[in-house]
């Protein structure tokens, strides 16, 4: 068991095929979430995912000829990607309650006043 | 043995547990349980950063995803009253277009992630302290520093705080209305 597990630590492929799928789960979730609240936490997902996706190709793509064990940019990135998700729940949250306050729903299908 | 057998174990049941619950967010008829789903998820890429020698970002992501984004998430449940809708099941047709262009994007990026730049990867070493690597590089005014980009990154959450307030506070005239008539 132990030596069935040390002979198949996860490589790179392994991380990427675990970051896709969870960011195929957040597009699946919000082409069919009807709660606008929902497709906001379907988005996060997605968020989620691409940040893991900088760290690991930090950790194994980073170039050497720059230096690269120095280098700490997927990590930057990430730290960026989290400020940017907070920004935009903060704007979202604000659309959702006046939008609620307006028109008494947050049914993403209801909500069509741009469309003519 | 046991060093190396125990994270391709904890690799694997960290994937089990995020795939699970990001199921169950993005399915779940109730959306309050769907924000406690999606907070294990954040917890689960926490462990995920632990994993890849990165404390300082699982340190970040339990502060601001698990402890600032699900608490607003659920305050947005909260104030759209959206927790006595039940959702329905999408129908028949939004489940087979999400479905379909899911799965095209999986499979359209397993095609590139097989590709032979990835497999054979070895682990790159890390500076040994890697949250003052870290923040040398966002106030690094050099060629490859983050400067520019974190100063942008503070004007836009201070925008974004500005614009929230201002878009969900109440008209002024409905407040006016409201202290005239009790």
């Amino acid at each position: 068991m132990g030596d069935f597990l040390a002979n198949h630590a996860p490589t790179l492929t392994h991380w990427l095929v675990l970051t896709s799928a969870l960011f195929s789960i957040g597009i699946y979730g919000m082409l069919t979430r009807r709660n606008a609240v929902g497709v906001l936490m379907s988005l996060e997902l997605c968020l989620n995912a691409a940040a893991v996706n900088f760290v690991l190709f930090n950790r194994y793509l980073a170039p050497t000829n720059l230096g690269g064990a120095e280098r700490l940019d997927g990590a930057v990135m990430t730290i960026f990607v989290i400020a940017v998700a907070a920004a935009e729940v903060v704007v979202g949250m604000a659309i959702f309650v006046a939008m609620y306050a307006e028109r008494r729903t947050v049914d993403v299908t209801r909500l069509d006043a741009l469309k003519d | 043995m046991l060093a190396n057998a125990l994270p391709t174990l904890i690799f694997y049941l960290l994937a089990a547990i995020s795939l699970t619950l990001a199921w169950s967010v993005v399915t779940g008829r109730r959306i309050l349980r769907a924000a406690v789903s999606l907070m294990g998820v954040l917890a689960a890429s926490a462990g995920l950063y632990l994993l890849l020698d990165s404390p300082f970002l699982a340190g970040v992501q339990v502060l601001v995803y698990v402890g600032g984004i699900v608490v607003l998430l659920v305050f947005a449940v909260m104030l759209t009253r959206t927790t006595e809708l039940l959702e329905d099941h999408p129908t028949r047709g939004r489940q087979l277009l999400g479905g379909a262009v899911a799965l095209t994007f999986f499979g359209l990026s397993y095609c590139m992630m097989t590709a032979p730049v990835f497999a054979n990867r070895a682990l790159t070493a890390l500076p040994k302290n890697d949250v003052a690597a870290i923040g040398r590089a966002l106030l690094d005014t050099g060629e490859n520093g983050y400067a520019l980009p974190f100063e942008v990154v503070s004007l836009l959450l201070l925008a974004a705080m500005i614009g929230g307030i201002v878009i969900a506070r109440k008209p002024a005239a409905l407040v006016k209305s409201e202290v005239h008539h009790g």
